[in-house]
């Protein structure tokens, strides 16, 4: 039915675990400093399990909101955690804004970063300028829906998704957690940039190297 | 004055040293004229002729006394460190955002912030505002304050000038307010702005500005030398948002292009540009660009949630003088990237020990860690628990659940053991999921042993509040929910120094779990229903207290590292039991000491009088052996006699680990005859048993 959207989403998460697993250390290291330093290691545990669900022949993958469907739960089974019920919810939500689709173009795109920074936003309660990776994923989102309405296609509509997240991952130092086991740190947490936000800025990067053309 | 003037000292010196020896120097400076004179200079502040006087000798004696005496040692000039500390980083501040003046208040917990950062501020518009100076006046809650603190003036001819239009909300600290209380003060004649702060259109805007009374006002305003003004934040806590001088839909449209902080009611984003947004056309006030070219720019403003703010309206060049505090300008220069402030040259340095980077544990794969550790341990507790179907982490009491019994689950996170799977059996949880180290388990489990645990007269949730533990606990409730069986949540608290009193509800669940897991499976064993087993539960947590201290930071078996830095010689104060950071790093200091802060902290809170009965936990976070424990024990026994408090029951041990980390928290729970009771209640499982 939709094979080439389905093909694009395996592709995708294929290389989300392969930057993850690159990242894992820098992503732990960052966590050390204000929360329990495992970040790295459930983001690219999860992505593993996505990739390992993905794969496995039991699932009927016929639509990207199925494929959607499959990562939400692989992920949320191998993480537990925090981030397992904030990107489940913003994986079926990604799902559920992706029915009927049959092409994950830069249209889809979009929708679909609305989708995440939604369900993330939801799950977690949260709003910018809390210290989370909210601070990356709404101006990511912001950024798609500009650059579509300014007609931007592939790597200029990328560049400025990605530098859109990197910049609200970099002002996450400058503020104090309030959520998550960072807040009880308190004003410690200043200065350090907030892992979930970074690696956020992983996945966006992965996103634009794995559909470039959108 | 009067009283003690030289001349009587020197006609009768026994006045004031006592008896006088044979030297004429009085008994109690030890025949020594250094401590005489030191005495006189310091303590009495007398002047060096003065002390001639009185000692008979030479000024150039004096002189040379006092300058043998700071060499000698006998006088140390030392500086308060809290004050010492607030002028390195009002150094800092200065050079690292090119300020002509920063002010930086001590930090301290008993006053209210914004009282001291008003007596700073207010010393400082004394030490700037001269005769004849124009000052501008933003409105605001720290200006407003700044007002009050100011002294009478012998001010000639100054004006005082409020820079934003009038509102008509009625909160104590308006623009027109502002600016007649600093008039009032520096005995000013006193300009305010005639029209509304925000009109309802541009048009409207424009035609007022146009009128020549505000165009007077202007006129006068753009004649400003000086300006007070401070900074609001955008977070929801901020006043601005209670003042209901902005829109608060507006607000929103600020803050999704980046707005961090408004001032005299213009917003600027992170970097310090404006932000622009449609209240600007409608907004009668001073603009940024004016504000930037008045000679002298004073902002007070202080508070952690203010960081980023301040930040912008610094890096802005918004400011030639700050006034703060310690603790928000060590996060702006944090925030900013400057790590250590400039130590003092002469500082002695600190021995170099190199740093262990791999830590040695047993394992084989370190990613196969959690699940070789479960199999393990549930054979070694083969007669207590049993793993559910083919789910690899979720464990059932061999108990079992009994009919009509609610089922008590616990959980949580791997990397804490003999917590959580050595804590059921019989009278304590009928079942328990277990998650990676140091995160919560997905729903799945969690609904799994929820049904496991179920008999019929529902099932008790009791877990520690953490904000993965919640996400997914909530969702396996939802899960277990719809399958028709009731469940009811406590989530446990007990960190007292993980928020203060007033946020317990944000408190993180520690070792205090052990006990309160007690209550909880003896209500459920005595056959309670889920209301009353949920009521006492609730109550053990309420009357619950823990604190913990780490000596050494744990390591994680994929990464072999610690999780964080500790010097040689701190230890880290308030820690929880994942590794993470406490709330404050301090000087490592003798056992009874570290107790002793601890127990402080534990005794303030607990409402316990003489006569009253408390349980108590020490636990090794991993590493601290039962010795080290036994000390501590020792020492918080003390203190609770001395107050005539019983130990009624006690555990020491490892009961709630995190993982190697060496350290150890201490627990008080407060008992009333009904915990008393359930704490006595028997139970038996892998780590806790009472017979």
């Amino acid at each position: 039915m939709s094979d080439s959207a389905v093909r694009n989403l395996t592709a995708l998460f294929s290389r989300i675990a392969e930057a993850m697993e690159s990242a894992e250390d820098r992503l732990s290291d960052l966590d050390g400093a204000i929360g329990d330093a495992d970040h790295g290691i459930s983001m690219a545990l999860g992505f593993k399990a996505v990739v390992a669900e993905l794969s496995h022949p039991r699932h009927d993958l016929s639509s990207a909101s199925a494929v959607m469907n499959v990562v939400a739960i692989a992920f949320l089974n191998a993480v537990g955690a925090s981030i397992g019920p904030l990107y489940a919810t913003a994986f079926r939500q990604a799902a559920q804004s992706l029915a009927g689709v049959q092409e994950i173009d830069r249209a889809a795109i979009t929708i679909m970063l609305q989708a995440i920074a939604t369900g993330i936003r939801e799950r977690g309660k949260g709003q910018r300028g809390d210290k989370t990776m909210l601070d990356a994923w709404l101006p990511a989102a912001e950024a798609a829906a500009l650059a579509q309405t300014r007609n931007l296609v592939g790597p200029a509509f990328w560049q400025e998704v990605v530098s859109a997240a990197e910049h609200g991952a970099n002002a996450t130092s400058s503020m104090v957690a309030v959520r998550g086991r960072a807040a009880r740190v308190g004003e410690r947490s200043l200065g350090h940039v907030d892992p979930g936000a970074a690696s956020a800025v992983i996945i966006l990067k992965a996103m634009a190297e794995a559909l470039p053309a959108v | 004055m009067a009283a003690k003037t030289p001349s009587q000292r020197v006609a009768n010196p026994s006045r004031q040293g006592g008896d006088v020896g044979q030297s004429g120097i009085p008994l109690r400076f030890g025949n020594d004229p250094y401590v005489w004179a030191c005495w006189l200079y310091y303590e009495d502040g007398l002047t060096q002729g003065e002390i001639a006087d009185a000692m008979g000798v030479s000024r150039a004696t004096v002189n040379a006394y006092l300058q043998e005496a700071r060499d000698r040692g006998i006088v140390n000039i030392s500086l308060d460190p809290a004050h010492l500390a607030s002028l390195t980083i009002a150094d800092e501040l200065k050079r690292h955002f090119g300020l002509d003046e920063c002010l930086v208040v001590p930090s301290e917990e008993t006053r209210p912030l914004i009282g001291r950062l008003a007596i700073a501020g207010a010393l400082s518009i004394s030490n700037l505002i001269k005769s004849g100076d124009r000052l501008g006046v933003v409105w605001g809650r720290t200006v407003m304050a700044v007002a009050e603190r100011l002294g009478a003036s012998a001010l000639q001819d100054v004006t005082v000038i409020q820079a934003t239009g009038s509102t008509m909300a009625t909160f104590p600290y308006t623009p027109d307010l502002c600016a007649s209380a600093f008039a009032k003060a520096l005995s000013a004649r006193c300009v305010n702005i005639t029209a509304p702060a925000i009109v309802g259109s541009p048009e409207m805007a424009r035609a007022l500005m146009s009128e020549p009374l505000i165009a007077g006002q202007f006129a006068e305003l753009a004649e400003a030398n000086r300006i007070v003004f401070g900074i609001s934040s955008l977070r929801p806590n901020s006043t601005i948002h209670a003042s209901g001088f902005f829109e608060s839909v507006s607000l929103q449209h600020y803050l999704a292009r980046g707005a961090v902080g408004v001032m005299a009611g213009r917003f600027i984003d992170e970097r310090g540009n404006l932000v622009e947004g449609p209240l600007d056309a409608r907004t009668i006030g001073i603009s940024l660009d004016s504000l930037a070219a008045i000679r002298t720019r004073i902002a007070v403003a202080g508070g952690f949630d203010k960081v980023p703010a301040l930040l912008a309206l610094l890096r802005g060049g918004y400011a030639s003088v700050l006034i703060t505090d310690a603790a928000t300008a060590r996060g702006i220069l944090n925030a900013d990237g400057v790590t250590s402030i400039h130590q003092r040259p002469d500082a002695p340095p600190r021995p170099l020990v190199p740093a262990r980077t791999h830590i040695k544990k047993f394992l084989n794969r370190p990613g196969d860690a959690v699940d070789e550790m479960l199999d393990g341990a549930q054979k070694a507790y083969a007669r207590y628990i049993v793993p559910v179907a083919d789910a690899k982490r979720v464990f059932v009491a061999r108990t079992g659940p009994r009919q009509g019994k609610v089922g008590l689950v616990i959980g949580g996170g791997s990397g804490h053991e003999p917590c959580f799977l050595g804590y059921v059996g019989r009278g304590l949880a009928d079942a328990v999921a277990i998650g990676n180290i140091f995160s919560s388990p997905p729903p799945d489990p969690i609904a799994l042993s929820a049904e496991a645990a179920s008999g019929g007269a529902g099932v008790l949730f009791v877990y520690g509040n953490y904000a993965g533990d919640v996400m997914n606990f909530e969702m396996a409730a939802e899960i277990v929910e719809s399958r028709g069986i009731s469940v009811r949540t406590v989530l446990t608290t007990d960190d007292i120094a993980s928020s203060p009193i007033e946020s317990r509800e944000g408190r993180r669940g520690v070792a205090g779990n052990v006990l309160i897991f007690k209550i909880a499976g003896a209500a459920c064993d005595l056959g309670l229903p889920l209301d009353a087993c949920e009521a006492v539960t609730r109550k053990a947590n309420a009357r619950t207290y823990t604190f913990g201290v780490a000596l050494e930071p744990c390591s994680l078996p994929q990464i072999g590292r610690p999780t964080f830095d500790l010097g040689p010689d701190d230890i880290e104060v308030g820690i929880g039991i994942h590794g993470e950071p406490g709330v404050a790093r301090e000087r490592l200091r003798t056992a009874d000491a570290i107790v002793d802060t601890v127990m402080d902290a534990i005794l303030k809170e607990m409402d316990a009088v003489a006569g009253d009965r408390v349980a108590v936990l020490i636990n090794s976070f991993g590493a601290t052996p039962m010795m080290e424990l036994f000390i501590i024990y020792r020492r918080v026994e003390q203190r609770l006699a001395a107050r005539g408090i019983t130990v009624s029951a006690n555990w020491v041990g490892p009961y709630c680990t995190s993982l190697d980390m060496a350290g150890a928290s201490i627990t008080v729970m407060h008992l009333d005859d009904e915990l008393a009771k359930l704490l006595e209640h028997p139970c038996e499982s892998a780590f806790l048993t009472v017979l």
